[in-house]
């Protein structure tokens, strides 16, 4: 305390004089006693939200916008961070398949009230999933299988599926699928009938306020500055120790830095590893770890058009072979990632990072060379690797893509760098135009069959793999089977169907790393893309 | 009275070689300055001491040492050895996009004042059209169109560059015309060509010489501007703006955006200084004394 | 006069036609497809969805009739919704704006009130100490990179020394006073919330002295080029002999003239402010044009872009022509022409 206290003073020292001497444009901020009040009820965060375009929940598609939702709304189920097989009651005290198998049937948690003092019914439920179906936007996507929503009695719901082997309760857990204050919405124009497309009026609202029964209430929200949140007083849990919540946007990853050192913001989300590890052993912050779901890859097409070394299997093998994932993970991220075998994540029903050494690729440089000697490629060959000047948890994709680089380097392979912005990669990608990527995976709910039935359909187009008919059963009856030892073995043979075909090498699930300022006290972050529980962090 | 006034007479020139090197310091300064990028550019893979593109994951971010003496970036590769490499590419687009654009707005400005009519009205319109697009739109749109690189980003400057040429030469011209010299030639029954690029362009290369050094400063500004945007050069070819860009986030690595920022400064400040200096030495009223 | 000035109005108004043109033409060879990009994974491997998207957008329609719609929609004012932002690119628009015009004038100001009487300095003390300073400051703001400028700024001033405010427009605990003209400065003083304001003009000390680096230097050089023109003009001569005070000869006489060429360059410069804070912006997360141009150029979103190139364009073109007017103004021979 000490310490603070004196650099305070000089700090203070310092801006006194600067004021006099800079005039008008050195009055620098003394912060006045009513701000400094402020400062003290309310959580500070910083965040880089360029990338909000909506806060209806209906509409969610990007990658900041779903902590504010998840923090506003309940859903039916949810899960707890760190466990992301086994579902937790939310809204929904109970739920079972009926006894026909066509619908699952939840039974609703008495008493909860929205923060306008409804309370919440099996109207509601209806009303905010039909809305999402009917608004036709890319949660309904999701719940396609959906076929309605029957209310059997004010504290009990049916949701009817069209195909009811499709996993359901694990995809109800994302944020896009909140339960909604009906009432309210329809008064500002929300509809969930079937012409909502056109005819909801909602989501102008929704993009500055919140209709929901979690710990806060969205109050604001200006474009690339800030959001705001206030405490729900109707909030049926214990009430948050902060009044509000201020989430300023702040994209450069340095400026969060600088602002969490200095006591300006609390929890700074954006740092890169080599600031995390800077702030190691600094009294005054903490570093919380959320492992997420969220993981960088490769893909590499099988295109014999486009780059014929790379349709051959064992030359992509031999990729598999020769990069180095240990030197990856252990500097450009610090460590503080994990590796799958495929295209599950770490921490999902069959996917561990112990799979991931006996089946998965592992660097083998001898190895790497034989196959390309048996591809009939001994002096290696050059593909195009296509990246946007992205970064994900601080790793730039240029340089990994230059790391990349130097790894294949070292058994012959030449890989010319191609970065091209955004919208062309996703676009040339989706087109099944480029011969080698690497790009960004984020789950929009957590549930095994949503990656495994993207890699078996619309991304095996984009890398030009034909998947055998057994590889597509096998994900049918791993998404259908509802034991979950059962299905921890599909998925385990998906994953060794994956590393053979050898398109996609999943390079870094990372382990996020969230600098929280000691004076805050209970911060819980969660992972699967909706990234902290804030309604029990409290001011110490 | 005699006695007073010799020392002082004595005194004249060694006064006035003392103002000359203080008003001419900065411009001899500045021109050792762009020799030295001149030399590190020609024997960088002499002296340099590492590969600038070799990626050694184990040894990033090191601060300067005695092994690096620049410290290394967040590849592990040697900073010293990128920011002398770095100069090639600097240079390189900074000559071609100035040099190019020089050329080439020159002669439509020259043509334009000395054909005057449409054919002015028609290319003066045409600089006008290209001032009035957002460079950063422009040169986006295309490096969305023909691929982020070192030759596609020249392009895109060029396309805004060679406008100011273009009027400049158009003035310097229209001034030039009119004078008798040209009527004499006109008379003698030389032609278009010839009085124009014989006796009206030789004369009036003073003002453009002073803005071609400028502006080779500028230009390498602005490239490495664009390369900081991430629109200059494919990795892993060693780039000073875009040395910066990898480094802006690495506060306490400060060493990987400190260095290469200083060599874009020194060069730059280099080409005005010598520009500044060259318009000083060729302006009349600041001569005179 | 009235043919030259309708002369002048007909080209403004091709040249910014041939300006939104030639961007709508450059911007739709590229590769990228902003349904594509825009929709989510699964829905934009969803044709249905892409060719909903497509058509909502009017991305399906031919080339010309999209731009056709574009002048129709310029035409009543209407610059239609921003693919990235989904709302209409005037209010966008409207909320970036005033950042930046708020950034560009403070720093433009600062170079004036800065650059002038060091340029006048310069000049009248000529060859002096204060000529060499004056001349190797501003060769020094003339050459630095801005992007660099601002990081080393960041981290002196508010990470090392701790004497200025971090990024952004206002401390993240700052209640925002009621928008009027989104220009935080005077929002505050409508309010009367004084310690608001306090905060933001703290905020704009460092980006704002960043950008104008450059221009400062810019106006030093012109101030004394111009200041020496004129101070050895026949006037300045024939005021001396009259045993005018020298100061009066300096700011009365040689002043008005030499100031001039320094209000055309000085209109030139803040209209480069206005568009060129990009990096500015970038590195002090400044929710401003030049950021949301990039922005738009990086998501390929056309209805964004098109409005952007059009205010450019009529900007450029309204700057201008106001100097040529002054130029018009102060020698009617340019006219004539």
């Amino acid at each position: 305390m000490t310490t603070k206290y004196r650099q305070l003073n000089r700090r203070q020292f310092i801006q006194a004089l600067s004021a006099s001497a800079l005039g008008v444009t050195g009055l620098a901020a003394f912060p006045g006693f009513a701000q400094a009040q402020g400062r003290k009820n309310a959580l500070l965060i910083g965040l880089d939200i360029g990338d909000s375009i909506t806060f209806d929940p209906a509409r969610l598609a990007q990658y900041s916008s779903p902590m504010t939702v998840h923090n506003a709304y309940d859903t039916l189920v949810t899960m707890n961070p760190g466990d992301y097989i086994n579902l937790k009651p939310n809204l929904a005290t109970s739920w079972a398949y009926r006894p026909d198998g066509k619908a699952i049937r939840f039974t609703l948690l008495k008493g909860a009230k929205f923060a306008s003092g409804n309370p919440v019914t099996a109207e509601d439920v209806k009303w905010s999933l039909e809305r999402v179906i009917n608004l036709k936007d890319q949660p309904a996507q999701y719940i396609a299988h959906v076929d309605k929503v029957e209310i059997v009695s004010p504290d009990t719901v049916d949701i009817v599926m069209k195909d009811p082997t499709q996993p359901l309760l694990t995809i109800l857990a994302a944020p896009s699928f909140s339960i909604m204050d009906s009432k309210l919405l329809m008064a500002q124009g929300g509809t969930a009938a079937l012409d909502a497309k056109e005819a909801d009026k909602a989501t102008t609202w929704l993009n500055g306020n919140s209709g929901g029964s979690a710990a806060w209430n969205f109050t604001a929200w200006e474009r690339n500055q800030q959001i705001q949140l206030a405490r729900n007083p109707n909030f049926r849990g214990e009430k948050p120790g902060f009044e509000r919540i201020v989430i300023r946007h702040m994209s450069e990853s340095a400026a969060q830095l600088l602002a969490l050192k200095r006591g300006d913001i609390d929890i700074a989300f954006n740092l890169i590893p080599e600031q995390i590890a800077t702030l190691k052993g600094d009294p005054q912050i903490d570093i919380i770890g959320t492992p997420s779901l969220d993981f960088i890859y490769m893909a590499v097409a099988a295109n014999a058009e486009a780059n014929p070394a790379l349709a051959k299997k064992q030359n992509r093998h031999a990729i598999g072979c020769a990069i180095d994932y240990d030197g990856i993970i252990n500097s450009l991220i610090g460590g503080s990632a994990v590796r799958p075998v495929s295209f599950l994540p770490v921490g999902v029903n069959g996917s561990t990072a112990e799979l991931t050494k006996q089946i998965g690729f592992q660097q083998d440089l001898a190895k790497a060379k034989k196959l390309l000697a048996e591809a009939g490629n001994p002096d290696g060959f050059a593909f195009d690797l296509t990246y946007s000047n992205n970064a994900i948890a601080g790793v730039s994709y240029q340089n990994l893509a230059q790391k990349l680089q130097g790894d294949l380097a070292r058994v012959g392979i030449k890989v010319n760098l191609n970065p091209i912005d955004q919208v062309n990669l996703r676009t040339l990608f989706t087109q099944g135009k480029l011969q080698a990527v690497l790009t960004f995976w984020n789950p929009p709910a957590v549930e095994n069959q949503l990656w495994a039935s993207a890699t078996v359909n619309r991304v095996a187009k984009r890398v030009h793999w034909v998947p055998p008919e057994a590889m597509m059963k096998i994900v049918n009856d791993a998404s259908a089977e509802r034991d979950l030892a059962k299905a921890a073995v599909l998925w385990r043979k998906y994953q060794e169907g994956m590393v053979d075909a050898a398109n996609l090498f999943v390079l870094i699930q990372p382990t996020y790393q969230i600098a929280v300022r000691k004076s805050v006290a209970g911060f819980k972050p969660t992972a699967a893309g909706w990234m902290a529980e804030l309604g029990v962090t409290k001011p110490v | 009275m005699t006695a007073v006034a010799l020392p002082q007479e004595v005194a004249a020139p060694a006064s006035s070689r003392r103002r000359w090197l203080r008003r001419y310091a900065l411009a001899v300064a500045g021109g050792v300055v762009i020799l030295f990028w001149f030399a590190v550019a020609l024997l960088a893979p002499v002296i340099s001491p590492f590969n600038p593109e070799f990626v050694d994951i184990a040894s990033r971010l090191q601060p300067p040492s005695y092994a690096h003496w620049l410290g290394t970036d967040a590849l592990g590769r040697d900073v010293l050895s990128r920011v002398l490499y770095g100069s090639r590419i600097s240079l390189i687009a900074g000559f071609s996009v100035v040099v190019i654009s020089a050329v080439f707005g020159t002669v439509l400005g020259a043509i334009a004042a000395y054909a005057r009519g449409r054919v002015e009205d028609l290319l003066m319109r045409l600089t006008d059209l290209v001032l009035c697009f957002p460079p950063i739109i422009l040169a986006m749109a295309i490096a969305a169109a023909l691929g982020i690189g070192t030759t596609n980003t020249i392009i895109a400057m060029l396309i805004v560059w060679w406008p100011k040429y273009a009027r400049l030469a158009r003035s310097l011209v229209l001034v030039q015309r009119s004078q008798e010299y040209v009527e004499a030639a006109h008379v003698l029954g030389f032609g278009h060509a010839h009085i124009l690029f014989r006796h009206v362009v030789p004369n009036a290369i003073g003002p453009l010489i002073v803005m071609v050094t400028l502006d080779l400063g500028n230009a390498i500004l602005v490239f490495a501007g664009l390369s900081f945007l991430g629109l200059g050069v494919v990795p892993p070819t060693p780039e000073w703006g875009a040395m910066v860009a990898e480094g802006r986030e690495l506060v306490q690595q400060w060493w990987v955006a400190t260095f290469p920022g200083i060599a874009i400064l020194s060069v730059v400040m280099g080409f005005n200084f010598v520009g500044d200096g060259i318009r000083d030495w060729l302006d009349p009223h600041a001569r005179r004394r | 006069m009235l043919r030259y000035l309708t002369n002048r109005v007909v080209t403004a108004f091709v040249m910014v036609l041939l300006a939104t043109l030639v961007i709508f033409l450059i911007a739709n060879t590229a590769p990228g497809d902003p349904a594509l990009a825009q929709l989510g994974d699964l829905a934009a491997s969803n044709p249905e969805y892409v060719k909903a998207f497509r058509a909502k957008w009017g991305l399906d329609l031919p080339l010309w009739e999209r731009y056709w719609i574009f002048l129709k929609g310029v035409a009543h004012g209407d610059f239609g919704i921003s693919i990235m932002s989904q709302r209409p690119v005037l209010d966008d628009i409207r909320d970036f704006a005033p950042a930046t015009i708020e950034l560009a004038t403070i720093a433009f100001l600062l170079s004036i009130l800065i650059g002038i009487p060091l340029g006048i300095l310069a000049a009248v003390k000529r060859d002096s100490w204060i000529d060499h300073v004056a001349r190797f400051v501003s060769l020094i703001g003339v050459s630095a990179p801005t992007f660099w400028l601002a990081f080393i700024m960041l981290a002196v001033f508010y990470g090392w020394l701790e004497i200025a405010p971090g990024p952004g427009r206002v401390d993240p605990i700052a209640l925002l006073p009621p928008k009027v003209t989104g220009m935080l400065l005077i929002d505050c003083i409508l309010a009367g919330d004084w310690e608001t304001l306090r905060d933001a003009a703290a905020h704009l000390v460092l980006p704002a002295t960043v950008l104008a680096a450059a221009t400062l230097g810019l106006i030093t050089r012109t101030t004394r080029a111009s200041m020496l023109e004129s101070l050895s003009q026949d006037y300045v001569r024939v005021a001396r002999a009259k045993g005018l005070p020298e100061w009066r000869i300096v700011l009365g006489h040689a002043l008005r003239n030499a100031l001039i060429p320094v209000v055309t360059l000085g209109g030139l410069a803040y209209a480069n402010l206005l568009t060129g804070a990009v990096m500015t912006e970038t590195v002090f997360s400044w929710p401003g044009l030049g950021r949301y141009t990039f922005r738009s150029a990086v998501a390929v979103d056309f209805p964004a872009i098109m409005a952007i190139t059009f205010i450019v364009a009529v900007v450029y073109i309204a700057i201008n022509f106001l100097v040529d007017m002054s130029y018009a103004f102060l020698d009617p021979r340019a006219v004539k022409r």
